[in-house]
């Protein structure tokens, strides 16, 4: 499982502070000015279009892709009780990137 | 020609004149012999020419003069002259005054060459006596770049074949040019220093004649492609009054027209394309249309769809035809871009069929893929860029809408590997360096535009200089700075130790190796305010420049890597970041697999698939094609037929063959894509010739 | 859920094309070769598949499966041809095996065993066939291009049992200069027509069963063009 992030996104941020991703076994990837792995990353799964109009990405083991805010946190969730790792999900209101700043 | 002395004591350009075509007759008409030598004309040539001290001058010259007069030379020429003022300055270190005393030119015999053998390197150029103006003008050109316009570290890395600087020998002009119609629709024709001027035209047919004029005129300003956006849109209010004949003959002189442009600069078609939408672009909907005489018609051009299409339909009939002995027309391109909105605009499917019928039977058809609701526009050749919140203002006046490239530089990828020796760190940062030194390249061929350019209308790019919508026609801060790439799939190799669709190991460094250039450039372009973006260069010649170079300078690191026969010397290497052609990759697998660099690739990339002999059904391309805009990333997708053409009856048939299907003559001609177009494979050069024999058909696999 | 096909029987496949354009009329496809035949056509061009077959190696079906899994969404269905598939014994439980797996299987047949052809169609394994019908059915030209003696009776059964099927189906010929002419495939059109797909294909003469008796070259490409007008409707369609 990998996490496509960016640094200044706030919704990266708020999954960043609602999970202990290490713990999770959870891949980050921070896709700054500078990451041509994590870029590069990125376009293996082909998802660079897709990150170009949305961030946080997850992409799961079986290489699917999952877009939506809720949907990501309801699969981090998921994974954390598989891991036996506590965590809170951040709730309804936090979904909405109002700075446009959660792309890529 | 009599070797005796040309030019006033051979110092040409000792005669003070104020433009050059004054010298050039000069020149041409002088014949005087040895009573006119003049040693002062040495020392004016220098002190006007290089940095050194008139007591220098004076020194070489008489010098120079003693060694004439002293018999041992019995006839001189202009060049001589030089050439001994050239070893004397040598003799004294001066090296960088002898440097810009050089003279440009061409060995006798490498003109005797010339004019009798063929020039591969464009197969686009034929042979004849335009072509061979077009070739000696271009050698002095390119000359005068390596040794004026860039810096001798620039230059140097072109020689030695770590970068390629594309059309060097055009030196004095941008790259390539996109424009729509609108502009002369509606300023007419009206080119600076022209004999006459055209109003905006108000027929279809007189609207085709100022397309086809202006194309030339910026073919002759432009060292690539000549782009046209939207064009059946933009013809659409010209349609309303002709019956369906008319416009497929409307569509065919279009057609031919610029296949038959071979009349052209150096005898050489005008690479055109043309872009061609089913569908309203979205961002053309609410624009006013502008119809005969240059005058709003009153609508908007979502209200010309069914004319368009009427348009479009009989393009791609004509197509369907080919020429008169049915060979696919080479020029111009017509691009169809696939768009979430062409999926909802009614007679889609049919349209689609039609243009598969075209590209399984003829090939013409490149297939543009622009997804998910952004606009794009197609400049020429595979360059193509999302429009900005500012093209959307230009796109409201679409005649403001011109995109240009400044010039190419390519990277030879493969070279790195060898000098990286499996280092990562040593291979990104010596890709990073190659990129730094492409950026100096454009800053330089920047700075010697942006001279010409403020000569203004009275200077040498008067064309792109003139004002008539208020802002210069070539839009310099508009312009893009294109950097490819040559050989990711033998760097790879090198690097890895498989090919890109060997292994994923293969594919994932590869895509690092073309993030990292994708970001390079963005950081260079944040820091120069230059646009840089990375291309697919469409290596028809540079691939088997460097795979050559390579093979002499890095032999064994090459040896193992290069494609192609190294016995006839037919070697090259991968274009940009397409696999090896040969590779048993089915189409499926290729368009996934080439298409996940697409999106890195921001002015524009393509997958080409060979088809051979094979003549694929229509309806099973179009649910290809489908397919790869739904499930790919890939941003643009060609089919490549290939034909014989026979020379003795005429005719051509499907497939590459030895001898014509038709009459059995064994004197043909091989007809497929080169790189980005169509041409005859007798113009091909070595490397190519070496592709061509190894690219993957689409054939049945078996084990054994 | 992949079946088991380990333990299956199954059919000796020897080559694959993952995807064709030109296999399954207005379908993308994938085209698996069945080795063996039972004609020994002197223009055949896939002569390794059929005289030696056994000189190929197999490819293991699971692993082409999997192969092809991926491509599913973009294929229209899988085309078994050889050879002459129906000659394997493994061919119905393997087409069984890819119908379970969701594909539409096309067969290509030279007709000669219909108790096989019936048996597929009757299970329904079958989405289109396409038959060799290789000349008129008189017996001299028929042995002629089949290279052996053909039961005629059987060729007729299967253009039959095609006609009834209710599926997708097509005939077609491939023409070689010395072996057919304008009589001919008038003859074999006015035969066939009404009942399905005609198409012509043109003799190729790359390395062929018998090169000794077959001409070195098809039909110029005009000549070609004026068989297929003696087609009924499909024209056009039957030039590939």
């Amino acid at each position: 499982m990998t996490l496509f992030t960016k640094n200044d996104c706030r919704l990266c941020d708020q999954l960043k502070k609602s999970f202990d991703l290490a713990a999770m076994g959870v891949a980050v990837e921070v896709l700054d000015g500078s990451n041509a792995a994590a870029l590069a990353h990125l376009a293996w799964h082909g998802l660079v279009e897709t990150a170009r109009k949305t961030l946080p990405l997850l992409v799961l083991d079986d290489s699917s892709t999952v877009a939506d805010f809720r949907h990501i946190e309801e699969h981090l969730l998921r994974r954390a009780a598989q891991y036996g790792v506590a965590a809170t999900a951040a709730g309804r209101g936090a979904e909405a990137c109002v700075s446009g700043s959660c792309a890529l | 020609m009599p070797l005796k002395a040309e030019g006033k004591g051979g110092l040409e350009s000792s005669v003070h004149r104020e433009d050059s075509t004054d010298i050039a007759l000069f020149v041409r008409t002088s014949q005087e012999d040895m009573l006119d030598w003049d040693r002062q004309r040495i020392v004016d040539a220098l002190l006007r020419e290089t940095l050194i001290d008139r007591d220098t001058a004076e020194r070489i010259s008489i010098e120079v003069e003693e060694i004439i007069q002293s018999g041992k030379v019995k006839t001189v020429t202009g060049p001589l002259i030089r050439e001994m003022v050239n070893a004397k300055l040598l003799e004294m270190g001066l090296e960088e005054a002898r440097r810009m005393h050089t003279r440009l030119g061409v060995p006798l015999y490498d003109v005797d060459q010339l004019l009798v053998q063929h020039n591969k390197e464009n197969a686009n150029v034929p042979h004849g006596p335009e072509a061979t103006n077009l070739t000696l003008a271009e050698g002095i050109k390119k000359e005068y770049a390596l040794l004026h316009v860039f810096s001798p570290d620039v230059a140097d890395g072109h020689l030695r074949g770590d970068i390629h600087m594309h059309d060097l020998g055009f030196i004095d002009r941008p790259y390539c040019s996109g424009q729509s119609l609108e502009y002369i629709k509606k300023f007419g024709l009206n080119l600076p220093h022209a004999l006459s001027k055209a109003k905006p035209a108000r027929h279809a047919d007189v609207l085709l004649a100022h397309m086809i004029k202006f194309a030339a005129a910026l073919q002759s300003h432009f060292a690539g492609a000549i782009g046209w956006d939207a064009v059946n849109l933009f013809y659409a209010p010209y349609l309303e009054e002709l019956s369906d004949r008319e416009v497929k003959q409307l569509a065919q002189m279009l057609i031919y027209e610029f296949s038959q442009q071979a009349v052209a600069r150096g005898g050489q078609a005008i690479f055109s394309d043309i872009n061609i939408y089913w569908e309203v672009p979205k961002h053309f909907e609410a624009v006013p249309a502008i119809g005969p005489g240059g005058e709003y018609t009153g609508k908007t051009y979502a209200e010309y769809e069914k004319q368009a299409q009427r348009f479009a339909w009989a393009l791609f009939e004509v197509y369907k035809e080919g020429d008169a002995t049915g060979k696919p027309f080479f020029f111009p391109k017509p691009l169809v871009h696939i768009t979430e909105k062409f999926f909802r605009t009614e007679g889609h499917l049919e349209f689609l069929h039609h243009i598969c019928d075209v590209a399984g039977d003829k090939g013409n058809t490149y297939f543009v893929f622009d997804r998910g609701e952004t606009a794009k526009i197609s400049e020429c050749c595979r360059l193509s860029f999302k429009l900005e919140a500012t093209d959307f203002e230009d796109a409201k006046e679409p005649w403001r809408m011109r995109y240009s490239a400044l010039q190419n530089i390519t990277v030879n990828l493969p070279r790195l590997a060898y000098l990286a020796k499996g280092d990562d760190t040593r291979l990104f940062t010596l890709l990073t360096e190659r990129i730094q030194l492409a950026v100096k390249g454009h800053e330089q061929k920047k700075k010697f535009i942006e001279r010409l350019m403020a000569l203004g209308e009275g200077g040498p790019l008067s064309l792109l200089a003139m004002k008539l919508d208020g802002q210069e026609y070539l839009r310099l801060h508009r312009c893009s700075y294109l950097i490819g790439m040559v050989g990711l799939n033998e760097m790879v190799k090198v690097h890895v130790g498989d090919e890109l669709h060997q292994s994923e190991a293969a594919m994932k460094f590869g895509l690092k190796v073309i993030a990292h250039m994708n970001i390079v450039c963005k950081k260079m372009a944040e820091s120069t305010g230059m646009k840089f973006v990375l291309e697919q260069t469409p290596a028809e010649s540079t691939a088997y420049r460097f795979a050559k170079l390579d093979m002499a300078h890095f032999r064994a690191d090459a040896e193992p890597v290069v494609q192609g026969n190294r016995d006839r010397g037919e070697v090259y290497y991968t274009n940009s970041t397409l696999f090896h052609v040969g590779a048993p990759v089915n189409p499926i697998a290729r368009v996934e697999r080439e298409g996940l660099f697409h999106p890195l690739i921001e002015a524009g990339s393509i997958t080409h698939l060979w088809l051979g002999e094979a003549h694929p059904d229509k309806k099973a391309l179009a649910d290809f094609v489908i397919n790869v805009f739904r499930h790919t990333q890939n941003d643009q997708l060609a089919f490549s037929p290939e034909f014989t053409a026979c020379l003795d009856c005429g005719r051509t048939t499907r497939g590459l063959h030895d001898t014509c299907s038709h009459c059995g003559s064994t004197h043909v001609d091989g007809i497929t894509r080169i790189t980005g177009y169509f041409t005859k494979v007798s113009s091909w050069n070595k490397g190519k010739l070496g592709e061509l024999a190894e690219r993957y058909r689409n054939q049945g696999q078996f084990a054994n | 859920m992949r079946p088991n096909v380990a333990r299956l029987p199954v059919p000796a496949i020897k080559g694959v094309l993952e995807t064709s354009f030109v296999d399954w009329p207005e379908r993308l496809c994938a085209v698996l070769f069945l080795g063996g035949c039972n004609f020994r056509c002197p223009y055949c061009h896939n002569n390794s598949l059929v005289l030696h077959p056994d000189g190929l190696a197999s490819l293991g079906v699971e692993e082409l499966l999997h192969r092809l899994a991926p491509l599913k969404k973009w294929l229209g269905g899988i085309c078994v041809t050889g050879g002459e598939p129906t000659l394997d014994p493994h061919l119905p439980e393997f087409l069984v095996l890819l119908k379970e797996g969701g594909w539409s299987v096309k067969l290509d047949t030279n007709g000669s065993r219909p108790e096989v052809l019936a048996q597929l169609l009757a299970q329904g394994l079958l989405d289109m066939v396409a038959m060799d019908v290789k000349t008129v059915l008189v017996q001299e030209k028929y042995d002629r291009c089949a290279g052996r003696p053909v039961d005629l009776g059987r060729i007729h059964r299967s253009i039959e049992l095609l006609g009834a099927s209710g599926i997708a189906h097509e005939f077609r010929m491939t023409v070689v200069p010395g072996y057919h002419g304008e009589t001919d495939v008038a003859a074999w059109a006015a035969n066939l027509a009404g009942r399905a797909r005609l198409t012509l294909q043109n003799f190729n003469p790359k390395s062929t069963l018998d090169p000794a008796v077959v001409p070195a070259a098809g039909f110029p490409p005009d000549v070609f063009g004026r068989l297929c007008r003696l087609l009924p409707m499909s024209g056009e369609a039957g030039k590939k």
